[in-house]
């Protein structure tokens, strides 16, 4: 192999100095080849773990559960977001009224019902003439 | 940097990218693109699994980065190109590591934290590492010295630098690849190549 001389480029790097044994290239050349040595001669037990972890690479990467559990976030978002819309945009009922109109008729027809002796304060009845006189002055005030 | 010093490097990277694509041309090239993505793996587990131990100095963590990066590349660039695949493949290795150097220099603060970082005189204990106790991997390698002594010259580089030599000169990528493996400019890719160089030729004088 025809290879450059380096050390002609930087005469300055290398004068009075023993690394003019070993120039650029065989540096290279010599740390690529044990490199690939080292490589090429790495004991079985470590070869067998990196066979095994390649094949588990290509096999996990190749599961379909993947693809699956690729789209089911984003699609379960989707689907958040479009019933959050659904709600949001849902037109208000038209006999939206009726419930409050019962109440209200509820109330009238228990003001008619004489109050319940459990629930009712005891002094009311001790009183009742005194409250019977009040509300018919509250009905026909007097004036002065 | 000073205009000398970078007209130096500039000079330096340019006879270091000639130098490397002869080097090259010989040596690159006798790997055939894969058609597979199980078939590239194939071709580099071995010695991603060499370089990951270069720099983690562990084994373990080394299998770790290894079989992460072999499953992200298969996850997320299983689509791309044949041609793609190395670049992508070494720069995926290259975060492992970096994260897995991140990780052991945090446990080692913790551990320092909580007392263990100096001896019962007060000195400062040598950063925590892993105990290793797995048998070594070179028994039967015959030139275990010499690699020993690379190995331990290149991790005396910046990270950058060590980047830089291993994936250029080491697995031989060319300079776009290394580019896009390192996350960098093909310029700085040079510059970080001149630089470990120059400071390898210093530190392996001796060394054959």
């Amino acid at each position: 192999m025809n290879m450059p001389d380096t050390e002609s480029t930087r005469p300055g790097d290398r004068s009075g100095s023993l690394a003019g044994d070993l120039s650029d290239q065989r540096l290279q050349q010599r740390a690529r080849e044990l490199y690939r040595e080292a490589g090429r001669r790495v004991d079985p037990a470590t070869a067998g773990r990196l066979r095994a972890a390649r094949r588990q690479a290509l096999e996990t990467a190749g599961k379909p559960s993947h693809q699956v559990s690729h789209w089911l976030i984003p699609s379960g978002a989707v689907a958040v977001i479009a019933l959050a819309s659904l709600m949001l945009w849902q037109p208000l009922p038209q006999g939206g009224n009726r419930p409050a109109t019962t109440v209200e008729a509820a109330t009238d027809l228990d003001n008619e019902l004489p109050p319940d002796a459990d629930k009712t304060d005891p002094v009311l009845y001790q009183n009742l003439d005194f409250y019977t006189w009040l509300a018919a002055a509250d009905r026909h005030p007097t004036t002065r | 940097m000073e205009p000398e010093n970078a007209a130096r490097d500039d000079t330096g990277a340019t006879a270091m990218n000639t130098a490397v694509d002869a080097l090259g041309a010989d040596m690159v090239l006798d790997e055939a693109t894969p058609a597979t993505l199980d078939a590239f793996l194939a071709q580099v587990e071995r010695r991603a699994f060499r370089m990951a131990e270069m720099q983690l100095r562990h084994r373990e963590d080394a299998m770790d980065a290894v079989q992460d990066a072999m499953l992200r590349l298969v996850k997320h660039y299983r689509d791309k190109p044949a041609t793609e695949w190395a670049p992508l493949f070494w720069g995926i290795l290259r975060r492992r590591v970096v994260d897995l150097q991140r990780r052991r220099k945090v446990r080692s603060i913790v551990v320092g934290w909580l007392g263990g970082g100096h001896d019962k005189e007060g000195d400062e204990l040598p950063v925590w590492e892993p105990a290793d106790q797995s048998p070594g991997p070179l028994d039967r390698l015959h030139d275990v010295q010499s690699y020993a002594d690379m190995a331990a010259a290149v991790n005396t580089l910046p990270r950058r630098q060590r980047e830089a030599f291993m994936l250029r000169m080491l697995e031989g990528l060319d300079g776009k690849e290394t580019a896009q493996a390192m996350g960098c400019s093909e310029g700085s890719v040079k510059t970080h190549l001149s630089r470990a160089m120059h400071t390898l030729r210093d530190q392996l004088e001796n060394w054959r």
